[in-house]
């Protein structure tokens, strides 16, 4: 059977070949943009293979919109994903965790807690931390659900005293996204408020992450 | 067992204790030691009373001659000294540091102006000013077969926007800068003039820079308009193409060193959708 592309559509490989072909920064960021404002959760594995291979390239506004290409992708791209990821491209791999954070598919969850507690990259960490306060929990049974959302908080209270101001500011939006749909009285809701004191505390020194930790506080307790 | 002060000198770029870098800072033997002490006691903040002290003695070392087979020279870690010195807030350091600016390693001067920048050390402005007199002809000519320029220009420049004092004599000095061809120069002078005047032209000027095809002249644009805090910059920052953790630094400073419109929380929201 031959597949006759849809009029007024253009085909996905035709797009993964006019990244292929890219001969300048730029010509490479329009080809992506392209590539990554057609992609949705029916893309062909070339597809999602491409746009895993461009985090590598070190080029940002390309790398930004193969994560967004990625996240539009949705599950699809998780298991590409996790098995792409170089462990010597610190770059590439930033943007793979970006991604699986926007994706929020509860099966990136082991490599954000050792991406969040482990990487030497500050951006890596603080991308995780997101990620662990954005995963997509509701459709999960309410068993693992509650395990999953412990697991998390654990590790974002893990990294409450990391080095770098970002990543504690990203603690604190995860706490507070993670545990917005609890009940006042939850002992996970309780201990997410403990944390964020902590962050607004006098142990802080940095303006941005205590502003940050008491507008989620304020939010958590209204 | 043996206490901290019993240890042996361990190699450099392992966690090592304050008493370990003070420890490093005191030995002459090996210079490297020294270079990677002094810049740790300036990124740890180190409170100690002998920090400043061990940081100045490496400064008034800079010209003796250098151990054999330390692989780093005095002037390194003279370099490093300076730049710890900028952020221990310790008014002691700042004779010094004006010394150093008529030093013959550029590289030390500029460490040094950026130090005193931090310091906001009132007595460099003069000496800052007289540095770039010459204007983007003369100390912002290129250097005969190197890519710097004569003098530090950019760093000077931003140390004069730092220390914030406004004199109509200071903005004449730095204004010539803004026809400078190298857009990081024209980019440190639009910040420092910014946050002399808050006047509106310098920050659009900045902003225009965030629209430059080279990716280092929007990284440097995001970190003056943050080192400012020019929150009209928010969508300009947001557009512009560079790492999400430069644009998070500057909108930080937006939100801890700006005012008015957009509002703290605006800003807030704007840092969490880039993590």
């Amino acid at each position: 059977m031959t597949l006759t592309p849809t009029p007024g559509t253009v085909d996905p490989l035709q797009l993964v070949a006019a990244v292929d072909q890219a001969a300048t920064a730029a010509e490479l960021l329009r080809a992506t943009q392209t590539l990554a404002a057609a992609a949705n959760d029916a893309a062909p594995a070339e597809v999602i293979a491409c746009l895993v291979g461009i985090l590598g390239f070190n080029n940002p506004g390309a790398a930004v919109a193969a994560v967004d290409g990625l996240i539009a992708i949705g599950a699809e791209a998780v298991a590409p994903l996790l098995s792409g990821l170089d462990e010597h491209n610190y770059g590439a791999r930033a943007w793979a965790v970006r991604a699986l954070a926007g994706i929020g598919d509860v099966r990136g969850l082991e490599l954000l807690e050792q991406a969040l507690g482990n990487d030497i990259g500050p951006s890596v960490r603080r991308a995780a931390a997101r990620g662990l306060g954005a995963l997509r929990l509701d459709a999960l049974p309410q068993e693992t659900r509650l395990a999953v959302r412990e697991r998390c908080l654990s590790a974002l209270e893990g990294s409450r005293g990391d080095g770098e101001w970002v990543v504690r500011y990203a603690v604190a939006v995860a706490v507070e996204s993670l545990c917005a749909p609890l009940a006042a009285g939850d002992p996970l809701q309780q201990r997410a408020r403990l944390s964020l004191q902590a962050l607004c505390g006098p142990d802080e020194d940095t303006d941005v992450v205590r502003l940050r930790a008491e507008a989620a506080l304020r939010r958590l307790e209204a | 067992m043996a206490g901290a002060d019993d240890a042996p000198l361990t190699g450099a770029g392992e966690p090592i204790s304050e008493q370990e870098a003070l420890r490093r800072m005191r030995q002459q033997d090996d210079l490297s030691l020294q270079y990677y002490a002094a810049w740790w006691l300036g990124r740890m903040r180190s409170h100690h009373p002998e920090a400043v002290p061990l940081l100045l003695a490496a400064l008034q070392r800079r010209s003796e001659p250098s151990p054999a087979d330390s692989g780093v020279d005095r002037g390194a870690v003279a370099r490093n000294a300076a730049r710890a010195l900028g952020k221990l807030e310790d008014a002691r350091a700042v004779p010094e540091l004006l010394a150093v600016l008529a030093d013959g390693d550029d590289g030390l001067r500029e460490a040094a102006a950026r130090a005193l920048g931090e310091l906001r050390a009132e007595a460099a402005v003069t000496p800052l000013c007289q540095r770039l007199a010459g204007g983007p002809a003369v100390a912002g000519a290129p250097q005969e077969n190197s890519p710097r320029l004569r003098e530090p220009c950019e760093a000077l420049i931003e140390a004069l926007g730092d220390i914030g004092s406004a004199d109509a004599a200071v903005l004449a000095v730095i204004e010539p800068f803004l026809d400078h061809d190298r857009p990081l120069i024209r980019s440190a002078a639009a910040r420092a003039l910014l946050q002399l005047t808050g006047e509106q032209r310098w920050g659009a000027l900045l902003v225009e820079l965030l629209g430059h095809s080279q990716l280092q002249v929007r990284r440097a644009a995001l970190m003056d308009l943050g080192a400012v805090g020019w929150r009209p910059a928010l969508e300009p920052i947001q557009r512009t193409l560079a790492e999400n953790s430069l644009k998070l630094i500057a909108l930080r400073g937006l939100v801890e060193r700006g005012q008015g419109d957009p509002d703290t929380d605006t800003l807030l929201h704007a840092m969490d959708a880039l993590l």
